[in-house]
C-alpha cells in the first residue's frame, strides 16, 4: 500500500535506538483498557464477572480472532486483505451445499471446503504477487466476487441447516470444560506466534512490510511469501467459517458479513501499524479481546449493540491519535534535550 | 492513444454492452425505467466524483457511505420541519464538510493512514446513527419529493446537476492550478513540497471536498423518494471506488479523471439491469461486479509489466 509515508517512520542512524520502558509500550497499554473495561462492567453489569460469562466472550471471539490471527500476517508485509469475511460466508455456503446437497460426510466436506479456502486465497496471491497488483483493490474486487458467489450459490435466501449433533459440539458445547473450539483457537494461535515471532520466514514478512525493495536484496524471495501470507488468510477464513457454521447451527450467503472490518480494527487496536514492519501477535489478542469484552460488557449493561460498535470506532480513532502524539512528545523532548548541539545538516548535490 | 488507453478503453466496453443489449434485448431502451435508472445513479456520480479527487490524491475515503446515510437522514429531519431548500443545501453541505474536515485533520493533520482513519469514522457514525435513531425512517412531507416537480422533471433535473457538477469538477482538475496540485500531491508528495505546494492544506481540502460532494449526493437522494432510507449508504463507499477505479483512476494516485469514472460508474450501473434482460439470475450481480473491477486491474497490471519489460 502507498499512501502519504510517515515522517518518523526512518530511524536516525546516528542515534542509539532507546529501549522503549514497559511503560511506553502498546500493550501495556491495551493491557490498562483492558483492566478498566474489565473493573468498569464487573461493577455496574449484571452476570458479567462469570465463568459462563466468560466462556461466552471467548465463543463469540474466535472467529474474529482467527481473522484478525492471519490479518496480523498480511499486514506485517504492508498488505490488506479486505475479503477474508466474504470469503467466511463463500466458504460456510460451500461447506453447507457439500454436505447437504452433494451428501459428503462431514469431514470430507469441512477438508474441501479448507481447500477451497486455499484455492481463493490462492488466486488473491496470484493477483497481488504474480502480477504485483495493489492488495487493496485486488481484495476489494473478490470482497465483492466472492459474496456474489456465495449469493449466487445459495440463490440469495437458501439456508443450509440441521447439521449432525456431533459436529455442532464443535460450536455449542464444552470440551474438557472449556468452550469446543478454544482448543482450536489456542493451538492455531500457538502456530502463528512460533511463525511470526521464532522463524526466519514469519521474521521476513517484517522485512518486506519494512522495505520490499531491501527484502529482496537481502535474498527474500518477496513474492513467495507475500504469496503465503494470503493463502494463509484464505485458509484462516475457511477455518473460520467451519466453526462459525457450528456455532450457529446454520450457513448463510451474509455469514461474516463486515467481520474484515473487525480483524482490522483489532489488529491496528493492537499496535500493528498499518503501513507494515512492526507488530504483534499478543498485541493483536489484546486487541481481539479489549473488542469482545467491550461489546460483551455493554450488552451486560443493557445497553444496545450499536454503542459498542461506536466505542469501538472510536477507541481505534483515540489509540491512534494518542500513539502519533506520544510520539511526537517524544522527539520534542528529545530535540529539546539535545538542544545545544544540534545534528548538522548535510545538503546533498 | 495510449494515454488515454484506459478511458477509452472501459468507454469502448460500455458501448459494446449497450450495443448487444440492443440486438439481444431492445426492452432495455424504454425512455422511462432507462431515465429511472440513471436518475438513480446520480447521487452515486456526485460521490464518486469526491472519491476520484481522493484517489488521485494518493488516499482514500472508506467512510463516504456513512457520511451519506448520516446527511440523508439530517436532510430528511429539516424537510420535515419545512426547512426551505435554499436554507437546507447549504447546512447539508456544511455538515458533510464538517465530517470531512474531521477525517482531513486526523490524515493531514497527524499523519495517521487514511484507509485507518476513515475506517474508525465509517464504524463511528454508522453505528451512532443507528444508536440515535434505531433505524427508524423519515417520513417526508408529500409536496417534496422531486422538489414539488413531476418525476421526470424531477428526474432530469438531478441527472442534469450530477453531470454539471461532473462536468465543472474535471475542467477545474484540468485546468485550474489547485487540482494540479491534487496531482502533484497524488504522484509525489515530497516533489510537490519542493515545487511550493502544501501537501498537508491539499490534502485536508480534499477530504473536506469529499464530505461537501457526499452530502450533496444525499440532498439529490433525499429527492428521489417519498421517505428516507437510514440505511441508504451501505456499500457506497465501494461503489464509488470500483467506479473510479474501474474508469482508470489509478489507487496508487497521481493518474485518472472523471469522465472515465463516469464511465467506469455507468459500465456498472448497466451490468444489474443487463443481467436481467439477459434472463440471468439478479444474485449474479455482486460477482459480476467483483470479476468487472478485477477485469480491470489485471488488464492495467498486464499493461504495466509490458511497459516495464520494455
Amino acid at each position: 500500500m502507498s499512501f502519504l509515508p510517515s515522517d518518523s517512520s526512518l530511524p536516525n542512524p546516528s542515534m542509539k535506538t532507546p529501549r522503549r520502558s514497559v511503560l511506553s509500550r502498546h500493550e501495556t497499554v491495551l493491557l490498562i483498557i483492558l483492566a478498566v473495561e474489565w473493573w468498569f462492567f464487573s461493577a455496574g453489569g449484571r452476570n458479567f464477572n462469570t465463568l459462563d460469562n466468560n466462556f461466552d466472550i471467548i465463543r463469540h471471539s474466535v472467529e474474529i480472532g482467527l481473522l484478525a490471527l492471519a490479518m496480523t500476517a498480511v499486514i506485517l508485509t504492508g498488505g490488506i486483505d479486505l475479503s477474508v469475511g466474504s470469503l467466511l460466508g463463500l466458504c460456510a455456503v460451500l461447506f453447507g451445499a457439500l454436505w447437504r446437497d452433494a451428501r459428503l460426510p462431514i469431514g470430507w466436506a469441512a477438508a474441501l471446503t479448507l481447500l477451497a479456502g486455499v484455492l481463493a486465497g490462492g488466486f488473491n496471491a496470484l493477483l497481488i504477487a504474480g502480477l504485483r497488483l495493489p492488495p487493496l483493490i485486488v481484495t476489494l474486487a473478490t470482497f465483492s466476487l466472492f459474496r456474489g458467489l456465495a449469493e449466487a450459490i445459495t440463490h440469495g435466501m437458501d439456508t443450509y441447516t440441521h447439521f449432525p449433533e456431533t459436529f455442532q459440539f464443535l460450536g455449542q458445547e464444552r470440551w474438557a470444560g472449556l468452550p469446543a473450539q478454544f482448543p482450536i483457537f489456542l493451538v492455531f494461535t500457538a502456530g502463528i506466534w512460533v511463525l511470526i515471532h521464532r522463524t526466519t520466514f514469519g521474521r521476513s514478512f517484517r522485512a518486506i512490510g519494512f522495505s520490499a525493495e531491501g527484502a529482496r536484496y537481502a535474498g527474500i524471495p518477496v513474492e513467495r511469501r507475500l504469496a503465503m501470507v494470503y493463502v494463509l488468510a484464505g485458509l484462516t477464513a475457511a477455518l473460520a467459517a467451519i466453526i462459525y457454521t457450528a456455532r450457529l447451527g446454520q450457513a448463510k450467503a451474509d455469514a461474516g458479513t463486515g467481520y474484515e472490518l473487525f480483524a482490522i480494527t483489532a489488529v491496528v487496536l493492537g499496535g500493528t501499524s498499518i503501513f507494515g514492519g512492526s507488530g504483534s501477535v499478543v498485541g493483536t489478542l489484546l486487541g481481539v479481546t479489549a473488542i469482545a469484552v467491550l461489546n460483551n460488557g455493554l450488552v451486560h449493561m443493557r445497553q444496545p449493540r450499536e454503542v459498542a460498535g461506536m466505542l469501538t470506532g472510536l477507541l481505534l480513532l483515540i489509540a491512534l491519535s494518542g500513539s502519533v502524539l506520544l510520539k511526537r512528545l517524544a522527539t520534542l523532548r528529545q530535540r529539546w534535550q539535545s538542544f545545544p548541539k544540534p545534528t548538522p545538516r548535510i545538503s546533498t548535490l | 492513444m495510449t494515454r488515454y488507453f484506459r478511458e477509452i478503453s472501459v468507454t469502448l466496453a460500455l458501448a459494446a454492452l449497450l450495443l448487444a443489449l440492443a440486438v439481444v434485448a431492445p426492452s432495455f431502451y424504454q425512455a422511462q425505467p432507462l431515465l429511472s435508472l440513471v436518475a438513480r445513479e446520480a447521487p452515486t456520480l456526485v460521490v464518486t466524483c469526491g472519491m476520484a479527487l481522493v484517489l488521485i490524491c494518493r488516499q482514500i475515503d472508506i467512510s463516504v457511505g456513512s457520511q451519506f446515510s448520516v446527511c440523508s437522514v439530517v436532510v430528511g429531519l429539516l424537510t420535515s420541519l419545512h426547512w426551505p431548500l435554499g436554507l437546507l443545501v447549504p447546512a447539508a453541505i456544511l455538515l458533510g464538510a464538517a465530517l470531512g474536515a474531521l477525517n482531513g485533520a486526523l490524515v493531514a493533520g497527524l499523519g495517521l493512514p487514511s484507509i485507518v482513519v476513515t475506517l474508525a469514522t465509517m464504524v463511528t457514525w454508522r453505528e451512532g446513527l443507528r444508536w440515535l435513531r434505531e433505524g427508524l425512517w423519515v417520513d417526508l412531507p408529500r409536496d417534496t419529493q422531486w422538489f414539488g416537480l413531476s418525476q421526470t422533471v424531477g428526474q432530469w433535473t438531478l441527472v442534469g446537476l450530477s453531470l454539471m457538477i461532473l462536468a465543472l469538477l474535471a475542467l477545474a482538475m484540468r485546468h485550474l492550478a489547485a487540482g494540479r496540485f491534487v496531482y502533484a500531491v497524488g504522484s509525489d508528495v515530497e516533489a510537490a513540497r519542493l515545487a511550493g505546494i502544501r501537501p498537508r492544506w491539499i490534502t485536508f481540502a480534499v477530504f473536506v471536498l469529499t464530505g461537501a460532494f457526499t452530502a450533496l449526493a444525499a440532498c439529490m437522494n433525499v429527492a428521489q423518494s417519498p421517505q428516507v432510507d437510514p440505511n441508504s449508504g451501505a456499500g457506497l463507499e465501494l461503489k464509488a471506488i470500483a467506479a473510479a477505479v474501474v474508469g482508470g483512476v489509478a489507487i496508487s494516485g497521481g493518474r485518472g479523471n472523471l469522465w472515465g469514472a463516469l464511465a467506469g460508474l455507468l459500465l456498472l450501473a448497466c451490468v444489474g439491469p443487463a443481467l436481467t434482460h439477459l434472463h440471468v439470475e439478479a444474485y449474479w450481480e455482486k460477482a459480476t461486479h467483483g470479476a468487472v473491477i478485477l477485469l480491470a486491474v489485471v488488464a492495467d497490471g498486464w499493461r504495466n509489466r509490458k511497459l516495464d519489460l520494455r
